[in-house]
């Protein structure tokens, strides 16, 4: 039975150690069911979904930069950037952050998580993983490179980027968009989520920082192996206000949607777990009354809720 | 198949450690050790989007953003640029049904023009050309360079991925190889004001790390454009590579198929209502790929060049983000919600229903 189950959970115990073997989780004592469940079900359930939406986000609008630049380009397969920022686009600058969301995020402390349990019916009903959400992230990439892309190219165009009248070359615009990519996708996971620790901050703002020491260290490299991204940012950009400028405009730009929906989503169509959220922010002057006022409330939505989960049995069993 | 209570352990399992003794002081706990980080308690800043905090965030950017908005509008709008296109007025008016047979003909490609300064423009002014489709970030002909042989006079006879532009036809090395180099620019500009030349300083027009590091002090050009097909300017066989800022300039590929790059500087105010007289010398074929020529004389600003994009962006989004504060204060006010309330679950508004 614990093989042929989605997941199956095993108890270690007097009676041995067989179960343990063959499940694919394993606890020590019975009652630490409800916390591997209602606890770390729902979070591992949300940061798994999480992460892969954001890691398409992440690549969509690094990759549609790309596509937008190919077009004046003639389409000749010339990429916007210096090959070694590509390589290291996904192994340096964007990584550690989805890594301590898929780690560490938490939506709702484990003590509210084991309060509210219907919480878990987010994942059951897979709410966080519908075809929707997905979309949405994924227009959320293409609608972020589109805005990078077309903001950027607009702002640093052909005239002097610096008082002292040089003009653009592809170097210095490979960078700009560059660092707008890596600044707009780590502050839109810092929009995301809502739990930070000294983990978060640091893998989140120090990638960002971590993509200008790599453009002076690798930059400082002979020309023979940093090619076109020789001195490029101490020479070229960081004097620039122009690029420092565009950066922040950029930034800004692509994350404004998203802040916008979120705003709305939270007044007008909250879900469950920003309930709890808000309900813990309210405080604890309200806590006792609301305790009493909330676990009233709870029996008739449960009832209601698992009408609807029988009504959907039934039918799946017809 | 195994299952949970599987009580078939008839081969005694020693290890029930851990075992149910009568309750001693002695058993030991296998608990593993308490930390914050394994618990995953590690002290936690948890932003909630409140309306504060949206309208905050709102009123913040607008109120950084308008500032920023009017000083780059306005530094843009302090920059004087002129910009001369002449690639079809520069032909002769009988040769411009074939515009291309006449610029590899031999006649004389001198032309006049005449601009005239609309404001006051302080020194330096800087001169470039500005190309139109002209595909200067194209792969095959960005790669089509060497590297080594532009800085080290040992290798002068490295010019793979040059070709077709690598040797001449007898074996000879080209230097500098290349389709880059082959393709360099050789329009050339005069200006004279009231009959007074203007001096166009052209030191210091290229990087300086592409002067020092890219570009050898001891590598001349040799075999240049001495093909049939000849693709641009010549170059001074005994000026070394890292003094021809032309070729330097020419050189660091452009971005975008519209591209400027730095011809030179007048040292010299330029007066409101000055006539400068151009002689130029119409040598670029650009006819052949309905490319457009442009002569550009520019100030800069402490911004850059002229672009007002950047500042009507920054007005934009600033001015879009004090309507959201307010629409969203509006909002608030005006159907104020207790936070947390329950009533909107959706399984509260359409009960029985999903």
């Amino acid at each position: 039975m614990l093989q042929e189950a989605d997941i199956g959970v095993g108890i270690s115990g007097v009676e041995g150690m067989q179960a343990v073997m063959s499940s694919d989780y394993a606890i020590a004592q019975f009652r630490f069911l409800e916390r591997l469940l209602l606890v770390h079900g729902h979070w591992c359930y949300r940061r798994i979904s999480m992460m892969i939406c954001y890691f398409f986000y992440k690549n969509l609008t690094f990759g549609f930069t790309l596509f937008w630049y190919e077009a004046y380009a003639s389409f000749s397969g010339r990429p916007a950037y210096n090959d070694w920022y590509m390589s290291c686009y996904n192994v340096f600058f964007t990584s550690l952050p989805v890594i301590a969301l898929g780690v560490f995020d938490q939506d709702v402390s484990a003590r509210l998580c084991l309060k509210y349990p219907l919480l878990y019916q987010e994942g059951v009903q897979n709410i966080l993983f519908s075809w929707p959400r997905i979309l949405g992230w994924m227009s959320n990439g293409v609608l972020s490179a589109i805005i990078i892309f077309f903001f950027t190219t607009n702002s640093i165009f052909n005239q002097a980027f610096r008082k002292d009248g040089h003009a653009v070359d592809y170097e210095v615009l490979g960078v700009a968009m560059y660092s707008s990519v890596v600044w707009a996708v780590n502050c839109q996971m810092a929009l995301s989520i809502n739990y930070f620790t000294w983990i978060q901050h640091f893998f989140i703002w120090g990638s960002i920082a971590l993509w200008y020491i790599f453009l002076v260290v690798y930059g400082s490299l002979p020309p023979t192996f940093s090619t076109t991204a020789y001195k490029v940012l101490v020479e070229a950009c960081a004097p620039s206000i122009l690029y420092w400028l565009t950066t922040l405009l950029v930034v800004v730009s692509t994350l404004l949607p998203y802040f916008l929906y979120r705003a709305f989503q939270t007044r007008f169509r909250p879900m469950y777990h920003d309930l709890i959220q808000r309900q813990r922010l309210e405080g604890s002057e309200t806590e006792i009354s609301s305790q009493t006022e909330v676990s009233s409330e709870l029996p008739a939505q449960v009832e209601i809720k698992m009408q609807h989960l029988k009504a959907n049995l039934r039918q799946r069993n017809q | 198949m195994m299952n949970s209570n599987a009580a078939s352990s008839s081969t005694a399992n020693p290890d029930a450690a851990g075992s149910p003794d009568p309750p001693a002081p002695r058993r030991s706990s296998k608990r593993p050790k308490y930390s914050k980080f394994t618990q995953q308690e590690l002290p936690a800043c948890k932003p909630i989007l409140t309306p504060k905090w949206v309208i905050l965030t709102f009123l913040v950017v607008g109120i950084a953003f308008v500032p920023i908005g009017i000083t780059s509008l306005l530094a843009s709008r302090d920059v004087v640029e002129i910009v001369d296109r002449y690639e079809t007025d520069c032909i002769p008016v009988a040769n411009r049904t074939d515009k291309v047979a006449f610029i590899q003909s031999n006649a004389s490609k001198t032309c006049t023009r005449q601009i005239t300064v609309t404001k006051h423009m302080k020194r330096p002014v800087y001169v470039y050309y500005q190309l139109d489709n002209f595909y200067q970030n194209h792969r095959r002909y960005v790669k089509s360079r060497n590297d080594e042989q532009l800085k080290k006079r040992s290798k002068t006879s490295e010019t793979s991925q040059c070709e077709p532009e690598d040797t001449t036809p007898d074996g000879k090395p080209i230097v500098p190889c290349g389709l880059i180099a082959w393709s360099l620019f050789n329009d050339t500009y005069t200006f004279s004001r009231n009959k007074r030349q203007l001096t166009v300083n052209k030191n210091g027009i290229a990087w300086k790390s592409d002067r020092d590091h890219k570009f050898g002090k001891e590598v001349f050009p040799s075999n240049f454009q001495n093909g049939t097909l000849i693709g641009g300017a010549h170059l001074d066989e005994s000026i070394p590579l890292s003094k021809q800022e032309d070729l330097i300039v020419w050189m660091r590929t452009a971005a975008l198929p519209t591209f400027r790059k730095l011809y030179g500087k007048i040292e010299v105010d330029l007066e409101e209502n000055d006539i400068i007289d151009v002689i130029l010398e119409n040598n670029y074929n650009t006819y052949s790929f309905s490319g457009k020529k442009k002569l550009v004389l520019s100030t800069t600003s402490w911004l850059g060049g002229k672009n007002d994009f950047l500042g009507i962006a920054y007005l934009t989004v600033g001015g879009l983000c004090f309507f959201l504060a307010l629409s969203f204060t509006i909002v608030y006010l005006v159907k104020p919600r207790r936070l947390g309330d329950p009533s909107y679950l959706s399984w509260n508004r359409n009960p029985g229903g999903h």
